[in-house]
């Protein structure tokens, strides 16, 4: 069916209205909307059945609308017959969906783009070795489209001078790496801290001050009579309070004292699960007189013996604002402690410490950013033991060690300071750095003179204001990395020949420009080729062997280049592009659109959240980096995973757990519904509301992203299906009222069915064989607690694809799209991957460039093999 | 001398306390208007108040049986009661092109087509605001301010820096917190004149330099590809703008906030940051700094301090049960908000015995009505700026372009625009 489909999805693409409608539309619509009649100026006899331009589609549109809500034909006139009006509305919505594409590709597409946020930040980090924090930017997505196109990118003064700040900033941090005359290297330290004595302290102020004193003097209260006129001598302003302090003490001071006698806490200390005041996180500080730099923060933990594999996760993160330490706990990362008390575990993570960063980090067990998830499962055990939560992690101490030397001197200092004459005019010497810093900031062009004639002129003024020269620097540094030839992706002048020549020596060989004048359809100039490949395979500038390579013309040649796509995809850094693309391509943003109910799902906090995106990321990388089928994303034997996804999942290796937090690959049992996009966590997820799954989004989902036939985009004011909400109906009974109307039969034949063959999985991607309907609350029953469930029923994935063949239950309809659907699946990943790569929609002009590489996938579908066609298309390699 | 001036001014601020109804500039003769005669018109100002998702559908909208002044305020506006003479609801108002359920401000002051320039995927058009801010512009330090929040990605408001967009239909960014917009308008630069100026001149040379290499990029481009530089050739312009604006009131010093307002606490969110934004809000118009001002106001951490466990966007789902009872705390929270900032903005006096309500149109709305549905949005007006009638519930016929209700209120005030956005004329029941 491969080829087939591949060509019926080619001819949607036509934009045409099919005319065997002509007689639906003759016999319902003339009478009123023809050139003599036009009831409410409405013509229709010359609406053109080919849909070219945005005003043909904006009529089409109101005919769908019309006829969508019902309106038309008026309720006095015959109406058409339902299957005879179905697919009118089919093939018209069709015709749109093909249509808004085809128009909103017209138009000469720009080669010049800015860097988007990522790439920006991404830049700055290559050329000066730092990361920036460039959340004051827009974020450059959200309008549906990749954040490579560059017609979405747009700029703004306010945005201009947001990169001059953020210059100033990065040169700042970069500098202070810079030696400077007299300079002695920073002392390396190590502060080891035992963290039992303050826990104990803390807990022990507290239960013998706020809780046990405050229960003493109430009972002494109680004792001499409960007068509610005597509590001032008992130190309460009235007997609220009193008693209030006596349920105090009963509520939390079993559970603190816990902590006081549990074992092991005198060597080191358990993190409590309960909010404030409670030792629940411990704190590394690097003190402010220890000098911004690398540092290793380490930790030596250990989990309870009898603590379940979901509870041995220490999540590490930063809080909001100094001034408020119990503000949000922001997590950066979770890490599985396999250490016991006996062997514990040495945790040793890298932070970077910087001028205005943080400078504490916290601990604390892997769990939901919402004191009412703490407090629900510390009710949760307390039914049980009486206590409260019970303990799972001990940390025995904590230290911080740095900085630690980075080993490689400043990259950018050497190159743009080194070798420089020692005396010469100021200006001169200040033109060369310029220069030097200018050839690297923007990618291997060389600034112009008038530029840095002006760069001067800031510099100047700096000295002016006073500063010392390497502060003065600084100031035109920053400048370009505001100007057009650092933000823009454009390089026009890149085969002219240089023009600057004082002072330094010129290394710029100048590329061979090709004899095809046409300026729009030009070919790529080889440094515009290591720039397109580098942002890419990056999402980062070229590095130095690669620009070499540009110089020299040597990237031309088709195996160069193929090397050079071979060791970029080898490199770190190609880990940027499948998680930048393959979050866009997916849509994985929707994922943080729900809060998950944590009652229901009380592991899929925002770490598990987290890792299932990763999970979707590194397979992606593992597919790129390995070569294998890109089909695998639609059925695989094995996952990548780490332990945490794995202790959530409930996998192990062959019988051996899965542990550590580095993704590897995991064989699957041939029974296991995980492999491939439609098991995992990330994708279900996000085909939920966050309580109850939703079969529509998930099977416009696996439309839209598996078998490349969208469906047209949900009608704005369509209703919801209210009006069974609060009932305990199931989810198939939910959408039966979907083909109760032909308009809204016409879409949801085709998802909801494979939208219910995903039933198996509930909302935050687990598998289940029952779907609940819960009350509201919880209640605890034979001493465990839990949502009430008021109904249950068994799931019944069974269910046929629109016109298609039938599936019995999840393994089938996976078996089917990985099977009969794979080659469009490969085409839709290749029109995503050029618009992608070359930053702009897929218009019909690239239709046959796409054919031809998705029948090269159809025999070849390693996801590299189909990067390198990429790379190699005259697409890719003209503008 | 400017530093004296500075304290004089100053000096008479303290010396009136917290009298609100100090006549700021009228009392030292500022400007222009120190020779107007006193029965002169105050001038308009204009105010835009977004919430991006929606509202309850059932317990926002007033009975559309009841028109006219004779309505019953219902539940989610319950709070406004005390001002029902002051402000107008109006049902019916949508935007033909709106077709993204998440986008509750993206095109709410445009009435743009989003696939209006052939080859863009999106596309927008000068919000309602910066119409206002471009005819009355030159008379403040600060054309337009934009407030915004941090949580706005959370909020409903679709794409966008603020509600504001720009004559060539570029995002405007805002100022995000209370902190930052309370320093843009009153904080004092903390330099000498002398210092002030030098500062211009070196942003100037860094102008300069930054448009050298915009032009080494631009030669050797075709026409298609000078379209994104040309954006930031443009952008420079602006900030040149700014630039000789800022030195044509060098010697003004920033006025002390009105009303004795404070600084704000860094970190402040929900209810309160809107509190504090409404407050620095009066304050902005009360000492003239602008006339025009939009808020693309938090939901997300609204409800968070309401204590309310929902996400915004599940909230905005609504259905009957916690959900519901979310959407309708948050309606009743805004609108309570709401009545306060009218409540400040009725006991400013002017000069000629009017309050700045008076004088002021204030727009309090979204681009979504409740859920996913995109007609007949929330839509009410406040203040007497435009000089439509008020204390009434209208119902327009459905699908009247927003932007005919922006049309309409523009040219009350005075600003003269022959049509905005889709608009195909002006909402003529406003008016008596």
């Amino acid at each position: 069916m491969g080829w087939g489909m591949a060509t019926a999805v080619a001819a949607a693409a036509t934009a045409e209205v099919n005319s065997s409608h002509r007689a639906f539309f003759a016999s319902h619509c003339m009478k009123c909307h023809s050139e003599k009649t036009q009831e409410g100026g409405i013509r229709l006899d010359d609406l053109p059945l080919a849909i070219t331009t945005i005003e043909t589609a904006e009529r089409w549109q109101k005919v769908l609308g019309v006829l969508n809500a019902g309106e038309m034909p008026p309720a006095e006139e015959p109406q058409p017959k339902p299957d005879a009006k179905l697919e009118f509305l089919a093939d018209l919505s069709q015709a749109l969906a093909a249509a808004r594409k085809a128009i909103g590709d017209q138009g000469q597409v720009s080669l010049v783009r800015r860097l988007n946020r990522r790439e920006y930040r991404h830049t700055l980090r290559d050329l000066l070795g730092v990361e920036v924090d460039t959340s004051s930017l827009p974020a450059d997505t959200g309008t549906g489209s990749f954040d490579t196109i560059g017609s979405g990118l747009f700029m703004s003064s306010d945005q201009l001078e947001q990169y001059l700040a953020i210059g100033r900033t990065a040169i700042a941090a970069a500098a202070s790496d810079w030696p400077k005359p007299g300079d002695t290297k920073p002392e390396r330290k190590t502060e080891r801290r035992e963290v039992e004595t303050a826990a104990r302290k803390q807990i022990e102020g507290l239960l013998n001050g706020y809780f046990l004193g405050g229960f003493r003097k109430a009972k002494e209260w109680e004792a001499a009579g409960a007068d509610p006129d005597k509590t001032k001598d008992f130190g309460f302003p009235d007997k609220h309070e009193a008693k209030f302090r006596i349920q105090a003490y009963e509520n939390h001071g079993p559970y603190l004292e816990h902590f006081l006698a549990a074992p092991h806490s005198d060597k080191g200390a358990w993190l409590m699960y309960a909010a404030n005041n409670h030792h629940d996180t411990e704190a590394i500080t690097i003190p402010p007189a220890a000098p911004p730099g690398n540092y290793l923060l380490r930790l030596r933990v250990a989990a309870a013996a009898d603590a379940p594999q979901v509870r041995r996760f220490l999540e590490m993160g930063t809080k909001g604002s100094k001034d408020d330490p119990r503000s949000d706990f922001e997590t950066i990362e979770a890490f599985q402690v396999t250490g016991t008390i006996d062997q514990p575990q040495l945790l040793e993570i890298p932070v970077r410490v910087t001028a205005s960063g943080p400078r504490t980090w916290y601990f604390r067990e892997k769990r939901y950013n919402d004191g009412h998830a703490d407090h629900f499962q510390n009710s949760l055990d307390k039914t049980k033991n009486g206590v409260g939560r019970d303990l799972a992690l001990w940390i025995d101490w904590v230290e911080w060690d740095g900085p630690v030397p980075s080993g490689t001197p400043s990259v950018v200092y050497e190159q743009v300071f080194g070798g420089l004459a020692k005396k010469g005019p100021e200006g001169q010497i200040v033109r060369t750095i310029l220069r030097r810093f200018g050839k690297l900031a923007f990618r291997g062009a060389t600034p112009a003179n008038d530029f840095l004639d002006r760069l001067v002129t800031v510099y100047e003024t700096r000295r002016k204001a006073g500063d010392e020269p390497l502060v003065a620097i600084r100031e035109p540094m920053a400048v370009m990395l505001a100007s057009p030839g650092f933000l823009y992706l454009a390089d026009p002048l890149a085969a002219q020949p240089d023009t600057e020549r004082d002072g330094d020596r010129n290394d710029g060989r100048n590329d061979n420009r090709d004899d095809d004048d046409d300026q729009n359809t030009r070919r790529l100039s080889s440094r515009e080729l290591a720039t397109r490949l580098a942002y890419f395979l990056w999402a980062a500038p070229p590095d130095a062997k690669l620009l070499a390579l540009a110089a020299s013309g040597e990237l031309r040649k088709p195996a160069v280049l193929a090397a050079e796509v071979d060791r970029m995809i080898a490199d770190e850094k190609s880990h940027d592009f499948a998680a930048g693309f393959t979050h866009q391509w997916l849509g994985l943003d929707r994922l943080d659109f729900f809060r998950f109910d944590h009652q229901l799902y009380p592991d899929f906090d925002e770490s598990t959240r987290e890792a299932a995106k990763r999970e979707v990321y590194e397979t992606f990388h593992r597919l790129l980096a390995d070569n294998r089928d890109a089909r695998q994303l639609l059925k695989s034997d094995d996952v990548v995973v780490n332990g945490l996804l794995a202790t959530y999942y409930g996998l192990d290796d062959a019988g051996t757990p899965v542990t550590g937090d580095a993704f590897r690959v995991v064989k699957l049992d041939p029974k296991s519904p995980r492999g491939g996009l439609l098991g995992m966590a990330a994708i279900l997820a996000m085909g939920s509301n966050g309580e109850r799954t939703s079969p529509v989004e998930r099977g416009a989902w696996v439309l839209r992203k598996l078998l490349n036939n969208p469906p047209p985009p949900a009608p704005p004011n369509i209703p919801q299906l209210a009006r069974l909400e609060s009932k305990p109906v199931t989810t198939r009974e939910r959408l039966r009222m979907h083909q109760e109307q032909p308009q809204c039969a016409q879409c949801h034949r085709s998802i909801d069915p494979i939208g219910m063959g995903l039933e198996n999985f509930d909302a935050a991607g687990r598998w289940r064989t029952e779907e609940k309907f819960y009350g509201r609350g919880w209640v605890v029953k034979d001493k465990v607690a839990g949502k009430v469930v008021q109904q249950s029923w068994p799931i019944e994935p069974a269910g046929a694809f629109h016109n298609g063949p039938s599936f019995r239950d999840f393994y089938e309809l996976r078996d089917e799209i990985a099977t009969a659907h794979g080659d469009a699946f490969v085409r839709g990943l290749i029109e995503n991957l050029f618009a992608y790569a070359i930053g702009r929609p897929v218009s019909f002009a690239d239709a046959e460039a796409i054919e031809a590489m998705s029948q090269s996938a159809a025999r070849d579908g390693g996801l590299k093999s189909i990067v390198q066609r990429l790379v190699a298309s005259e697409e890719f390699q003209t503008k | 001398m400017n530093h004296a001036l500075s304290m004089s001014r100053r000096t008479v601020l303290q010396a009136a306390g917290s009298a609100v109804a100090l006549p700021f500039f009228d009392s030292l003769g500022f400007g222009r208007r120190a020779t107007a005669a006193p029965a002169a018109a105050r001038p308009k100002r204009m105010v835009f108040l977004g919430f991006g998702w929606g509202v309850t559908n059932e317990t926002w909208f007033p009975d559309g049986k009841q028109t006219g002044k004779d309505y019953t305020l219902p539940e989610g506006l319950k709070a406004l009661e005390r001002h029902r003479d002051q402000f107008t609801v109006i049902q019916g108002l949508s935007n033909k092109f709106a077709n993204e359920a998440h986008w509750g401000s993206t095109f709410w002051l445009t009435g743009a087509n989003r696939y209006g320039e052939p080859g863009k995927s999106f596309s927008n058009s000068v919000s309602a605001d910066q119409v206002a801010a471009a005819a009355w512009g030159d008379q403040t330090r600060f054309a337009s301010l934009q407030f915004g929040t941090l949580d706005a990605g959370n909020s409903g408001h679709g794409p966008g820096l603020s509600l504001a967009w720009d004559s060539r239909g570029r995002p405007l960014a805002g100022l995000d917190t209370p902190v930052l917009a309370f320093h843009r308008l009153f904080s004092a630069e903390g330099t000498s004149l002398e210092e002030r100026q030098a500062a211009l001149t070196a942003e100037q040379s860094v102008l300069d330099a930054v448009r050298a290499d915009a032009s080494r990029v631009r030669r050797g481009l075709s026409a298609a590809d000078t379209d994104k530089l040309d954006e930031y050739l443009q952008s420079i312009r602006d900030i040149e703008t700014r630039l000789a604006k800022e030195k044509q009131w060098l010697t003004v010093p920033k006025p002390a906030p009105a009303g004795g307002l404070g600084a704000p606490k860094e970190g402040v969110a929900g209810k309160d940051e809107i509190k504090v934004m409404y407050d620095i809000l009066v304050a902005a118009l009360q000492t003239d700094s602008t006339r025009v001002i939009t808020y693309r106001q938090p939901v997300g951490t609204l409800l968070k301090g309401l204590g309310i466990n929902v996400a915004p966007h599940d909230m905005s789902h609504y259905q009957p049960g916690e959900r519901m009872d979310a959407s309708k705390k948050r309606d009743a929270t805004q609108s309570e908000l709401l009545a306060g900032l009218l409540d400040r903005l009725a006991a400013v006096k002017e000069s000629d015995g009017t309050s700045l309500l008076d004088n002021t149109t204030l727009v309090y709305g979204s681009n979504i009505r409740s859920i996913h549905y995109l007609d007949n949005c929330p839509t009410l007006v406040a203040g007497g700026g435009s000089g439509i009638r008020l204390g009434e519930h209208v119902v327009v016929p459905d699908k009247t372009p927003l932007a005919n209700l922006w049309l309409t209120l523009l040219n009350g005030a005075g600003v003269k625009a022959e049509s905005h956005g889709d608009s195909t004329g002006v909402v003529k029941d406003l008016f008596t």
